[in-house]
């Protein structure tokens, strides 16, 4: 069981993690480019991310879920990954971190 | 899984287009062809369906199957399709070429070959259309990339059905009197359905998919594109009544006029387009193959200006040869070079670096690439290009095949760089090859993996 200050804190270091992965095309972290929409984790450590990518059909999707999934497997404190792929809303260029 | 995957012989259509294109441009450089030759005669057929079939006609028909699926966000239907349908075209191409080196006296000739090469073409690019159309037809609402490519589609029936037809007189097996008229008019409506119809509507629905994704531009529905694919099918629509028309004895030549007019308008659309969305992009910097798509784009809309131009009688010159070649040239293999250079290098870091992704440290797709040196080469392949649609136009065809001998030189140099990143020459040591990534191989697919 997690306590909520726990539980945030593995979210924070969920968000770091997730920052080492880049998007291909860019260059910059997939959470700058703002393609990751909900990081949440229960109280039992099984993390939920919603995420999309720059365009729909883009062919890297498939990787940068696996991605997701391996990248937040070696987080201390988190059992069970699952991703989600959505778009909606879909990606704008807004959306990327100034 | 919502989304695309790699298309698995899609390297293997890109390798043989480029062999096609490199040994086109030998033959040209060489003297063999047009301009050296009149371009009705059956030499400059050999070389104009080396270009036409080999390297137009396979590197959009590896790239449709790489980019139909992510314009509609659905896998590639009948994928295991792609490896007969290249192996057809090929050898389809090959026959035909065999069929016109016999009209020219080089080989012996076999009045079957012609036909038979039509037909294995013919099969091929019906299974080419089988798996684009299923997957397509899989999108609910089409997104109006996708409809350009459905629109191309319909072109390429044609142009492959007209050149079928278009073999049985050439070789001499009919006579008959519909079929002659067609071999004796219709040649420029095939050529148009082909390099117009099929080429340039498929390219300009792709690219506003592309264009906006490698830009990071907003793509939105505009009545401006909508307008594109209007004009291009009424133009589409009359050269295929053209051409049913020309077995009667009907000349196109009205029919062809009108279209290219449609047609021009549609690529001054196109243009603003294209400006608008390079205008909003939030990618900054433009890389290489925005550049020369940016250059090929100008050069389309300088053919149709040509093709405008040649309209007029009066003219003492020949501007419409050389218009056509500035299209095959500096539109669509401009185009496609461009392209090329990008689809390489980001196919490649899919199949290197996607399966380590999020366990090692990888490298950008533009760290696959020599950015600066490849822009030498396009600067030489576009600044030749042009320069030998001038010499076309000035008639002198011994400047035209020094002229042809730099293109070559630039292709060489592009192909050369493609196989540097296939080679992941360039990518910095400390990334090249993390622990779990399997260094691809150079034209033919890695058969482990999950992409079809």
């Amino acid at each position: 069981m997690l306590d909520p200050l726990e539980q945030q804190d593995i979210t924070e270091k969920a968000r770091q993690q997730l920052s080492t992965i880049i998007d291909p095309e860019i260059g910059r972290s997939i959470v700058e480019m703002g393609l990751i929409y909900l990081v949440e984790i229960d109280f039992e450590g099984n993390v939920s991310i919603i995420m999309t990518t720059t365009t729909k059909g883009c062919p890297a999707a498939g990787f940068l879920t696996e991605a997701v999934k391996a990248c937040l497997a070696c987080v201390p404190g988190v059992r069970n990954v699952d991703v989600t792929l959505t778009y909606e809303p879909v990606w704008r260029p807004e959306m990327m971190e100034a | 899984m919502l989304g695309a995957t790699l298309s698995r012989w899609t390297m293997s259509y890109f390798a043989a287009a480029l062999v096609c294109l490199v040994a086109g441009l030998i033959l040209t450089a060489s003297g063999f062809g047009y301009p050296s030759t009149a371009i009705e005669a059956p030499e400059s057929l050999v070389v104009i369906h080396l270009f036409a079939i080999g390297w137009l006609g396979l590197l959009f028909a590896g790239s449709l199957l790489q980019f139909v699926p992510v314009l509609v966000s659905r896998p590639l239907e009948m994928p295991h399709l792609s490896l007969p349908v290249l192996l057809l075209t090929i050898t389809g191409l090959g026959l035909l070429l065999a069929g016109f080196l016999g009209l020219a006296g080089i080989l012996p000739l076999w009045s079957w070959v012609l036909p038979l090469g039509g037909a294995v073409l013919a099969l091929a690019f019906a299974g080419l259309l089988w798996m684009v159309t299923r997957t397509l037809a899989t999108a609910r609402p089409m997104p109006l990339p996708a409809k350009f490519v459905a629109l191309g589609c319909a072109a390429l029936v044609g142009v492959a059905a007209s050149g079928l037809l278009l073999t049985l007189p050439l070789s001499g097996l009919t006579a008959n009197q519909y079929l002659v008229g067609l071999l004796l008019e219709a040649a420029p409506s095939h050529a148009y359905l082909g390099l117009v119809g099929w080429m340039t509507i498929t390219a300009i629905g792709v690219s506003y998919r592309l264009l906006t994704m490698f830009l990071l531009s907003p793509e939105r529905p505009r009545m401006t594109s909508r307008a594109v694919g209007w004009l291009m099918a009424v133009g589409l629509a009359m050269v295929a009544f053209g051409t049913v028309l020309a077995g009667a004895g009907t000349s196109p030549t009205a029919t062809i006029y009108v279209a290219t007019a449609f047609g021009g308008i549609a690529v001054l659309i196109y243009g603003l387009d294209v400006h608008l969305i390079f205008r909003e992009r939030k990618r900054k910097s433009a890389e290489m193959n925005v550049l020369a798509s940016l250059a090929a784009v100008a050069m389309l809309i300088a053919c149709f200006a040509l093709f405008g131009a040649s309209t007029m009688s009066d003219l003492p010159i020949d501007l419409a040869r050389p218009a056509a070649y500035l299209f095959v040239f500096g539109w669509l293999t401009g185009l496609g070079l461009g392209q090329l250079y990008k689809i390489v290098a980001f196919m490649t870091w899919l199949e290197c670096y996607g399966p380590v992704l999020g366990r090692a440290a990888v490298p950008r797709v533009q760290e696959l690439v020599n950015e600066r040196r490849s822009s030498t080469w396009f600067l030489l392949y576009f600044g030749a290009t042009v320069a030998a649609t001038v010499a076309l136009i000035a008639d002198t065809p011994a400047m035209f095949r020094w002229l042809a001998l730099a293109q070559l030189a630039a292709v060489c140099a592009l192909a050369f760089e493609f196989t540097q990143a296939r080679r992941l020459a360039i990518v910095p040591q400390a990334v090249r090859l993390p622990k779990g990534a399997i260094h691809p191989r150079l034209f033919l697919p890695s058969f482990k993996g999950s992409s079809q």
